[in-house]
């Protein structure tokens, strides 16, 4: 039971799917209009825009990589520390 | 007291072992597999296995972190003070690569031709928050001196820091207009969001980045366990 029935018009329910969906890009349309389709990419985008973008995908696994080996290090820094200390608290054994 | 923190050798073994076979899996089947094509996104929609499992393993870490913080409040082990600092230590570093990732995704998806890197979308934004908490909580563990009051002080923080962790990452970006996927209505991945033949690599991509993280957070723990055996004096 509705208090305001729709009016009978057909338009109501063709306007339903634009209704539905959030307004998700309004906040950008600044950075949508700069874009000039003619426009050829330039520079790092020249690269990264080609072969359907794969590059970005390799970007991004590189930089994955570059964190686990920043961990390698890391731990392996940590090891050393705990030699120096190894050294320093066990006294010298006569080999 | 046992020479190790490790409990078990052998599940540390076969983890660190289906590591590598699902990482190499998901590498060769993220590369070379069938995809959807779609705008915009083209070939870079496979970025979908590598940045999306950093979240989850920033998840992961970030509980793991408070539940022991949580326990080292009952208990005052130091042990639990070490997990707690080490989970998140890598919380830290798994966003760290999750947020670059997503800032180099979003430069040639979202922002291709503007030449913006980062453009204040709300996903991204509440992600630097949630990073930079998770950073006031490594500051605030170098202030104090004392490690019982450091230990105690820095778990209280921690778990507060927890709990901005779901409206940070799902909550609050849901409420705003944002150009990342997964914020209209439920769950991120509805039947619609993500292609089944794409599932068969992401999901064992996320659990080879959950095996990962636990693998590497054992390391820490093992070595801080360690060194703070070494040092006799309660340190760390």
């Amino acid at each position: 039971m509705t208090l305001h029935p729709l009016p009978a018009s057909a338009a109501a329910p063709s306007l339903r799917p634009q209704q539905a969906r959030p307004d998700t890009a309004a906040a950008y349309d600044s950075t949508w209009t700069e874009e000039s389709p003619a426009q050829s990419p330039q520079g790092l985008e020249r690269v990264m825009l080609d072969d359907g973008k794969i590059y970005v995908v390799l970007a991004v696994v590189l930089i994955i990589w570059i964190g686990v080996v920043t961990m390698l290090f890391r731990t392996d820094r940590r090891i050393d520390a705990l030699e120096r200390r190894l050294d320093q608290d066990i006294p010298e054994d006569p080999a | 007291m046992a020479s190790s923190v490790l409990s078990s050798p052998t599940v540390y073994r076969s983890v660190r072992a289906l590591v590598v076979a699902l990482l190499s899996g998901a590498l060769v089947a993220g590369f070379l597999g069938q995809i959807p094509q779609l705008d915009i996104l083209e070939q870079s929609a496979r970025n979908l296995y590598f940045h999306v499992p950093m979240w989850f393993a920033l998840m992961m870490g970030t509980v793991i972190s408070a539940y022991h913080s949580f326990r080292y409040l009952q208990s005052g082990d130091r042990l639990r003070d070490i997990r707690a600092r080490e989970a998140a230590w890598l919380a830290l570093l798994f966003g760290l690569l999750g947020i670059v990732t997503g800032m180099v995704w979003a430069r040639f998806t979202w922002y291709v031709g503007s030449g913006k890197w980062w453009n204040f979308d709300p996903k991204q934004s509440m992600a630097a928050v949630l990073l930079l908490i998770y950073g006031g909580y490594f500051v605030l563990r170098d202030s104090v001196e004392d490690p019982d009051t450091r230990g105690r002080v820095a778990a209280v923080y921690n778990l507060f820091a927890v709990v901005t962790m779901p409206f940070l990452l799902y909550i609050l970006p849901r409420q705003l207009p944002s150009l990342h996927p997964g914020g209209e209505g439920s769950p991120a991945f509805t039947q619609t969001d993500l292609a089944p033949a794409m599932r068969w690599v992401f999901y064992p991509s996320v659990l080879g980045f959950l095996g990962l993280f636990w693998v590497l957070y054992t390391q820490r723990v093992r070595l801080s366990w360690i060194r703070k055996r070494l040092r006799r004096e309660p340190e760390l």
